[in-house]
Order: structure tokens, then sequence, then C-alpha cells
């Protein structure tokens, strides 16, 4: 391999990671990262500094009934702000990815205050234990209202958080409608959580909302004996979720959900099987996971990249990103939100405690024009700098391209993305309608800019 | 936290999306006839935003400027103030404008635009009038304080982003006491800083942290008529009060009782009445949720803007105990 080969491989590699564990970055910051290497940006990726974002001060300020937000349209300009600004990507994208995993939706909880105060959780414990995870949301006190847990007393259980604990969140079902559980097993996780609830807060109706707390009554909790996945004891909801996450169906659900959501949308079986014995070697540690993931042939082969549907919040903040037009909390900056929900993903309110369904089924005809013109309008914006910077790097990759070189400068521009050989040729096609790009011409901004606008136009672009 | 100097006295307000009610109210002011106005600025994407005038007895009278860039309507709103003859005068951080209004709330001129020249703004947020008339605006984005005569002609300005004495980052409320002296709620500095009408330094007050006199993003500052100084402690959800001296007088942080308009509500919701009893929160439900600005009146009334709990939280200063 050549060493302006081995280059174009290390930028793309680096694009493609940030693809998965990010929403995308700007091609200057493709070069930051490829500067530090391959492994090294995975691990920075993996530990994002836990500390209150500097800009949160001037969020709250701009948008203060996100402060207190009443509902999730009055919380939504905060993580939108997040999305399209945080230098920690990774952590918002594993946040992205509990948030569907383990939902809870705003149309039932109405309470923007919790909804942002979950995505805190999964920013501080979602790369770490999966154990830990659950308890953190077991503990949650708007997924004990979101699935009726203040409704399970020791004397009647409800079974709803036992049976999505079990079915939605860790072990998951089998081909056939089944699982490595039992009707059993649900009912008696239901009695082990049995006194684990929110504290009540005031209606909303006239002062705005409260804070929502966990409240564990133990007067309340159902502290006889239980069997569980074949282990007898007098569990709590902690003994619970511990027995869960040494189950082999757990380790691989999580892994078979990881894969899915960083890897391709076609599940591999060698690799999740792999993933499934790092979950159980790692005692279920997502960080380890995921560098696993990352570091991994199969993730780095040519096989998995722009292979997988971007959900709406990948297609709106990656494109959105490129433009780095965010320098302050704004109207713009809020809206992007909308963007999401018009392509189908309202953002803080999944619509149902199963989440979101990924893949093709994030795009109909419908959505499709939405993304489209959100793209193309996104890269049209020759007044933000990053599309300016974008527009520069295209003009001085040399003095006269010929129409290849132009399309394949334009890829690049836009964060070194490949199309298919169809989409390349129809684009090609159209340059030579023009002719060799001259950066000199007065013309030559408007052409790359319409090249941009055709590129994330095409079906390629959909993919990441 | 008892009061020394201070006696609480009652509470306007109820969160409400429109009519009789506030959502966010970021600020409130007392005309010449004692009606209080009160800015409500929500997220602008809710359209939730008004200025709403009703009688320190909680009578709701009307609300004017709701959401929109026509004429008229306000869109990112961020601060009031009231000349002698009742007109009054809104910002707006998105139109990057000022409206001006009648005391019926009809529009009667607006003025401003996007952009660094004189005359122009950058998010304009606090407001104040001076004993001449002229309106002072914190320009904030542009880092500067505008003088602007009432039609908004300029007049001019002063300051310079930075952290050395005089100097703003993001600054936010303004007052002009008795002496026309201008005070800037210096957000980012965590500080208060005086300056003369021509915005010449005089001195500066607070500093980062949690302790009396210190602050964390003050957003208002307010002076009285025997300059009491107030200052909206915002992120420490209190409100500090100093002598004109500038020696820490008190802490407030907040002794609601439910407003007339929460207490009709609860009577006629019982349901709600059983819920608020049994959560039972009712010392977290006096205290400030960022208190954004204050107000006082003549007959030592103080008024302080709840954003986050959509109130008006209302003090009565006792003057022959406290101060210079």
């Amino acid at each position: 391999m050549t060493t302006a080969t081995s280059a174009r491989t290390d930028v793309s590699l680096i694009a493609h990671l940030l693809r998965r564990a990010g929403f995308g970055v700007t091609r200057d910051q493709i070069d930051a990262y490829t500067a530090k290497g391959y492994e090294e940006t995975v691990e920075e990726l993996l530990h994002p500094k836990q500390e209150e974002a500097a800009d949160q001060d001037l969020l709250d300020r701009y948008f203060i009934a996100s402060v207190e937000a009443r509902s999730v349209g009055h919380a939504d300009p905060q993580w939108a702000w997040r999305l399209a600004t945080s230098q920690k990507p990774l952590e918002e994208k594993i946040a992205l990815f509990w948030h569907s995993l383990l939902a809870v939706g705003g149309v039932k909880l109405d309470h923007g205050l919790e909804m942002l105060t979950e995505i805190e959780l999964f920013r501080r414990v979602g790369l770490g234990r999966f154990q830990n995870i659950l308890i953190e949301i077991s503990r949650n006190p708007g997924m004990m209202y979101w699935l009726d847990n203040q409704n399970s007393h020791k004397n009647a259980p409800n079974e709803n958080y036992g049976r999505e604990l079990l079915e939605l969140f860790s072990m998951g079902i089998d081909d056939l409608g089944g699982g490595a559980y039992t009707e059993d097993d649900v009912k008696t996780a239901a009695r082990a959580f049995t006194g684990w609830a929110s504290r009540p807060t005031p209606p909303p109706f006239f002062l705005g909302p409260f804070p929502m707390e966990f409240n564990f009554d133990s007067s309340d909790h159902d502290d006889g004996e239980k069997t569980f996945l074949g282990e007898t004891g007098n569990f709590n909801g902690e003994d619970i979720v511990e027995i869960i996450a040494k189950q082999r169906a757990t380790a691989r659900f999580i892994a078979f959900r990881l894969y899915l959501f960083f890897v391709a949308d076609e599940p591999n079986e060698p690799e999740i099987e792999r993933l499934t014995d790092v979950f159980q070697e790692t005692n279920g540690d997502i960080r380890s996971l995921l560098r696993s993931i990352f570091n991994s042939d199969h993730f780095k082969s040519e096989e998995v990249r722009f292979r997988k549907i971007k959900s709406p919040a990948e297609l709106v903040f990656g494109t959105a990103r490129l433009t780095d037009r965010f320098d302050i909390p704004d109207m713009e900056s809020s809206s992007l939100a909308n963007q999401a929900l018009f392509m189908g993903q309202h953002l803080l309110n999944p619509p149902s405690v199963e989440g979101w369904h990924e893949g093709e089924e994030w795009v109909d005809s419908g959505s499709l024009i939405e993304r489209i013109n959100f793209a193309s309008g996104e890269v049209g914006r020759t007044d933000a700098p990053g599309i300016q910077r974008m527009i520069e790097r295209v003009g001085t990759s040399n003095d006269l391209l010929d129409p290849e070189e132009f399309v394949e400068a334009c890829l690049d521009a836009l964060g070194s993305i490949d199309l298919g050989d169809r989409s390349k040729s129809v684009l090609m096609d159209h340059a030579s309608q023009v002719g060799p790009f001259d950066s000199d011409k007065p013309e030559s901004e408007e052409r790359t800019v319409e090249m941009f606008q055709l590129i994330v136009s095409t079906p390629d672009y959909q993919y990441c | 936290m008892s009061l020394n100097n201070f006696s609480y006295s009652h509470t306007i307000g109820i969160a409400s999306f429109l009519g009789r009610g506030f959502m966010n109210p970021v600020d409130v002011r007392l005309d010449s006839k004692g009606l209080v106005y009160v800015l409500s600025r929500s997220n602008a994407g809710n359209q939730d935003v008004r200025v709403s005038v009703q009688t320190q007895d909680s009578e709701f009278l009307h609300e004017f400027g709701r959401w929109g860039t026509d004429p008229g309507q306000t869109t990112q709103p961020s601060a009031m103030a009231i000349d002698s003859d009742d007109r009054i005068y809104v910002t707006d951080e998105f139109m990057h404008n000022v409206t001006v209004f009648n005391r019926e709330g009809q529009f009667i001129d607006r003025w401003g635009e996007s952009g660094t020249e004189n005359g122009r703004f950058n998010r304009p947020s606090g407001i104040a009038i001076d004993s001449e008339g002229n309106l002072h605006i914190v320009d904030h984005l542009n880092t500067r304080i505008q003088k602007l005569a009432p039609d908004g002609t300029f007049i001019s300005s002063f300051g310079t982003f930075g952290t050395e004495p005089g100097q703003l980052n993001f600054p936010w409320g303004i007052a002009i006491d008795e002496e026309d002296s201008i005070w800037v709620a210096d957000w980012r500095n965590d500080r208060v800083q005086k300056f003369s009408n021509n915005g010449d330094f005089i001195n500066s007050l607070g500093s980062s942290g949690k302790k009396d006199g210190q602050f964390n993003r003050p957003s208002g500052v307010h002076v009285t008529s025997d300059g009491s100084i107030f200052v909206a402690d915002w992120r420490n959800d209190r409100v500090q009060a100093f002598t004109s001296d500038d020696t820490h007088s008190e802490t407030l942080i907040g002794d609601a009782t439910l407003s007339k308009w929460c207490q009709e509500f609860l009577d006629v919701n019982p349901e709600q009445a059983s819920w608020r009893e049994n959560a039972a929160l009712f010392e977290m439900e006096k205290r400030f949720w960022r208190p954004s600005a204050i107000e006082s009146s003549d007959d030592g009334l103080i008024l302080i803007a709840d954003s986050c709990r959509h109130r008006i939280q209302i003090y009565q200063q006792e003057r022959a105990m406290a101060m210079n």
C-alpha cells in the first residue's frame, strides 16, 4: 500500500468510526482524529469526561422552559443542542441507544424534566456495566411510572415491569416467541420489584413540574422466598437484576442490539457470538464491548460500511453538524428535533416500550422526501462556516479537476463518504455536462454546493 | 431562613399557556398605577410568550405581545421597561429589536435589527430607563450597553468583552438608580457592576460562589429608591439584598404560598388538590426556581419573577428597620 493510499484508508476508517460512534464529523475533524490514530480515537470516544457541559448555563438561559421542562416539547431544545454540538459524540450516541432500548415515552410520562433526567442517566452510566445500567433504570422514577410499577403492591404485584425487564430490556424472546425464562420468572420478578416506585409529586398544572424521585417502600415489598431463573432466595429487585445480568441469553441479547445499532442492520451470527463471549468475560462492561466492536476487523471491513440506514437523528444531526453553524443556542438548533420528528423519530418520546424499529423501517416515500429536502438544505447553507470550509477544500484540491476528481473531492469534503457505482456514475455524468471544475471561475462555489446537494440526495446518503 | 428586613406578602401567578397566568416569567414591572406587568418567555418554539397585566391583588386584566414576528408580536422576549407615560418597551432576542406598546397593549412602534452598528443589536436583553427618559439596553452578544432615545435613536454605548473590572461577559439585566448610575448583571462573570451614566466603571459587587455576597449567573439587578440593591442570583435560586454601601443584608430563597389563582384552580380540581396533598412537597413549593428579575414599588413592595415556578413572589421591605 502506498503512503497516499494508506492515508486515504485511515481517513476513510476514521470517518466510518465517527459515523457509527457518533453522528459523523466534518472533514477537518477527521484530519484531527486521524492524526491521533484509530485506536487512540476509540479510547477517547470511550472515555468522555463526566462533567457539566460548559455551555449548560447558556442553554438554560436561552431555553428557560427547558430547565423545568413541562413536556417533551419544552425539553427537546436541550437534547437537540447536545446532539448538534457535543464534542463527546459517543456519550450522546450511547444515550440514544439506551433511550430506544430502555424506552420511556413522553406520551404517557409527559414530564420533559424527567425525560431529560433519563438521558443524563444514560450519559452517566451508559458505557458502564450492564447490570448497573439495569439497576439505575429500575430506580428511575420515570421508568417506574411508565411501566406502572407504582401500581405494583406486595399483595397485588403488577407484572408490567417484570415482563418488559426480561422480554425487552435484557433476555429477549426467541424466534418462536418464547424466551430463556418462564411465565413464573416474570411473576417472580414482579414480586421482587414490589415497593419500587416513584415518589408522588404535585400535579404540574399550576406550578409546573417537580423533579421526580425514586422511592422504595419496604412495607409494600414482598420479601418472601422466590425462585427465579433456577435460583432461590428472598430476592429484591437488585438480586433479580444480578441474576439476569449473568445469563447467557442477556449477554447475547445486548450483543445483538449493540451490533444492530453500531455495526449493521443485518445481524452477523459469528460476530454476535463473539460479542456475547466478550459480554460474559467482562461482566457486561459496555465500554469493553464497544471497544471490541470498534477495533474488530469485522467493523473495519468494507462489508459493513454504509450498510446501516441512518436513523432520523443520525441523518439530521449528522448533516447539521457539517455546517458547524451552532455557536450559541438558538431557535435553529432547537428546530432540529422537529426535523427528526418529521422523519419519524420523536426524540424523548419513543412510540412504545419497544423503542424505535430501526433499519429500513425508517424510510418510506414521505420520510425520504423529508430527509432529502433537509440534507439538501443544510449543505446549501453557504453562509455556514462548515460549508464554507468544505467549499474551500474542494477549491484547493487542485487547479483543475476532471469530473471524476471533482465528484471525489466533494465526497471527501462531505466527510469522506462513499457512494455506490450507480450513484457515482450519475453524478459524474452530471459533472461531465459542465466540464472540468475550475476553482478560479466565479460559478465554482455554486457548482460545488450543487454537487453537495446532489450527493446528499442520493439513496446512498441514507446509509452510514 | 428567617427574614430580618422583609416580610413575605403574597404571590401572583399560575402556570398557564395563555390568558390568566404566566409561562416562565422573566421580567416584572409596575406602571404608574401600580399594575403588574409580567413578561412570559417560555421557549420560542412553544409560542407561550406574552405580556400579562394584572392588579397586585391578582385581578387579570389583559395580555398582549403574543408569539409571532409581525408588528405587536414577540418571539423571544427577554426584558421590558415602562416609562413615565406607561409605554412598555419589550426587547426581543430573536428579532433583535424593541417593540413599544401603550398601556392598553396596543402596538406603537418597533425599531432595531440584527447587527453590530450603533442602534443595531445582537440579542438585546435587559432594558432600563433613566431620569431623562432615555433607554439603556443590554446588547448582550455585542457586549455593550446602548443608550437610545425613546424613539430608538442612538445616543451612545459602552462595554467590551472580558473579565477585567468594567468589562462584560454575557450581561443580562440592567437597572438605573436614583442618581442615574447604571447597574448591570454581568451574568457570566458572576458579578454586578456599577457604571456612571456615561459608562465609566465605578465598582463591582460579588464573585463566583454560593456564599452570601457571591453569585452564580446573576440575571437581574434592581435598585430601590432608598438605594437598596437586589440581585437575582439565578443559578443559586435565590435573591440577595445589599445595603446602599454594598453590604449583604438578606438572602431570600422563596416563601411562596398558593396564589389566589392556584387556590381557585385547586378548589375546582379536587383531584389535583388531593394529588398535591399526597405529594406533600410544601417546602419545595415555596422556593424560587431561577428567579430572573426584580421590581419594587415606592411603598416597599419587592416583586420577584420566579421564572420556573410561573409566578411573582412579593415581599414587603421593612424600610424603617433596614438600610441606610
